[in-house]
């Protein structure tokens, strides 16, 4: 073997000590940031499984027997700038399935003041065909008779609703103009906390009457402004 | 050493950069244009077009095992429903639509007569879920297809994972539909100048680019656009076309224009399947036009074309038989893999 091979093998030994260094620190240079959602009617935490009943305002009693929806495009800001942005965001949640909660992963040395997120998938996955993970129509989460993926469901019972069982059914999506559903969320936040998002239906429902609006299952006008509202009853948990 | 890796790279590069050309799997004829449907997402492999084609023929698809994709989309009809105005589906229930023909899809631009669906891919979901069709849903035929002999064992061929997906299915099945190129009638071998029409088809093509080349388009023979041709409403179904899904009432009445490829063997017409005959295709066109807001402009002005002319059309439109595409064993029910079960 000649010294010049040796020097060579040893330059080429050290060269990949430094990348495995490099890779390490690279991995360990992002935080894992918890954000989770709380469904609540009057303060507490809904039970999606067990049929308990909630009072609304004028005093009827509410059940909730599914939750399901999708959070995508997840991006944090700092003065309204984007800092970071979550590669490949979608998320499915699941209050049934108690998949409620989900980790991001900043970088380390950002500061950030701002969450912003869709409620919903956007337009161009709409548009590309099959795809795997949380966006596998086998979840339940496509319509079939006309393409384009649910963004939220929420189904339940309440006695004002003059349907059968009383049950309400809405399942929002839409992802062409002008019945384009998604909606772009943003809460203020503090870097290297966990997120902690409430999802106020009372509040929902007040926004909504049941007598007229009860059953929403295509995009559609209706279906948007109620994607309004969903989004609006989006809030910091109090700690 | 070097080089020789270089040159490895090289070949790799350019195979992958020509896959969806390899054999006759896939190919773009002469002078048509670049397809729709993103092979980048999906390259084709002779793995997955062979499960797509498994799964395309196999009534696992359907609740109770009973139908298939093939049942209303048979080869030797250019994989439409012969016979039936309305398709029929499990249990003999009725849709409310005729099954359209499958041919030339990676250039589709969007699928049902109303372009309800926007992907090959999301295409299937439709009917596998329909309670009239297939009444069954993505999720459990997941299940099923796990649950077999033969398909985890497919799947981890075509996709190197036995672990069966909705997205894996759906793929394959497209790879399959992909597969399925019309481009072997008279009509091409005229245009590669290989052929010669009769006399008939000559006056055939000339009136037929005078009176219908605006929707149909060559080379597909359709401009894939949604029109109204001015068929009457039929009260039974009252079906509203593109409207269903646009919301928009300028969509009142609009279906989308077929293909003409083939056409002599995917009777009966239109999206009801009223009309049984090309004769009666063509007479609707000079004398049965039913004026409504949304009509078609081109139809504004009335097709004048007398006895003569559409026998001369009719023997034109007997030249898109593609006879090679209704009768490719390569398309056919897959024996060796389904009949093994």
């Amino acid at each position: 073997m000649t010294k010049f091979l040796k020097t060579k093998i040893r330059i080429g030994v050290f060269l990949l000590f430094l990348i495995s260094i490099y890779s390490n620190t690279k991995a360990q240079k992002s935080n894992d940031i918890s954000v989770s959602f709380y469904p609540v009617f009057n303060n507490s935490i809904i039970n999606f499984n067990q049929s308990a009943f909630y009072k609304t305002e004028i005093n009827d009693s509410i059940q909730f027997n599914l939750l399901r929806f999708y959070i995508s495009g997840i991006q944090l800001l700092n003065d309204h700038k984007v800092v970071w942005e979550e590669e490949s965001s979608f998320h499915l949640i699941d209050a049934n399935e108690n998949l409620l909660s989900f980790l991001i992963h900043p970088s380390i040395n950002i500061s950030y003041t701002q969450i912003k997120f869709n409620l919903g998938i956007d337009s161009i996955t709409n548009v590309s065909g099959a795809m795997g993970g949380e966006l596998d129509p086998t979840k339940g989460m496509y319509w079939t008779w006309q393409n384009g993926y649910i963004n939220f469901k929420l189904e339940g019972k309440c006695n004002q609703c003059p349907t059968r069982n009383n049950e309400f059914e809405f399942h929002i999506g839409g992802y062409q103009f002008p019945y384009n559903s998604i909606q772009t969320i943003s809460l203020m936040v503090e870097p290297l906390k966990n997120i902690d998002i409430d999802i106020d239906l009372k509040k929902l429902f007040e926004s909504i009457d049941l007598l007229n609006t009860n059953n929403i299952v295509s995009p559609s006008k209706e279906a948007i402004l109620f994607s309004n509202k969903i989004a609006s009853v989006f809030s910091n948990r109090e700690k | 050493m070097t080089k020789l890796f270089l040159l490895l790279i090289g070949i790799c590069f350019t195979i992958s950069g020509f896959a969806i050309f390899i054999g006759n799997i896939f190919y773009v004829p002469e002078n048509w244009p670049q397809p729709v449907y993103d092979f980048s997402k999906n390259p084709l492999t002779y793995e997955k077009v062979e499960l797509g084609r498994a799964l395309f023929y196999d009534p696992l698809l359907s609740k109770g095992n009973s139908i298939s994709c093939n049942s209303c989309h048979s080869q030797f009809t250019a994989f439409a429903h012969v016979d039936h105005a309305l398709s029929h589906g499990i249990d003999n229930l009725i849709g409310t639509r005729n099954a359209p023909a499958l041919m030339n899809l990676a250039w589709q631009k969007s699928f049902m007569w109303d372009g309800a669906i926007n992907h090959l891919d999301m295409q299937p979901l439709a009917p596998i879920a329909n309670e009239k069709e297939m009444a069954s849903n993505i999720d459990s035929v997941v299940k099923k297809l796990q649950r077999t002999k033969l398909y985890p064992t497919l799947f981890l061929k075509a996709f190197g994972d036995s672990i069966i997906t909705g997205e894996h299915t759906l793929k394959a099945i497209s790879q399959f539909m992909l597969t399925l190129i019309s481009n072997n009638s008279k009509y091409d071998s005229v245009m590669r100048k290989q052929a010669t029409f009769t006399q008939q088809e000559k006056k055939g093509y000339k009136l037929f680019k005078i009176n219908c080349s605006g929707c149909h388009l060559e080379p597909l023979f359709t401009n894939q656009q949604f029109e109204n041709n001015g068929l009457y409403v039929d009260a039974t179904l009252n079906d509203i076309g593109r409207m269903k899904i646009t919301l928009a009432p300028n969509d009142s009445l609009k279906f989308k224009v077929p293909s003409l490829r083939n056409i002599e063997f995917s009777y009966p017409y239109m999206h009801d399947g009223r009309f049984k005959k090309l004769s009666d295709v063509l007479n609707h066109y000079t004398s049965g036009i039913y004026q409504s807001k949304t009509l078609s402009k081109k139809l504004e002005t009335p097709i004048l074309l007398s006895s003569n002319d559409k026998v001369d059309i009719i023997s034109f439109l007997l030249t898109l038989t593609d006879r090679n595409f209704l009768f490719k064993t390569d398309y056919s029910f897959p024996k060796e893999l389904l009949l093994k079960q």
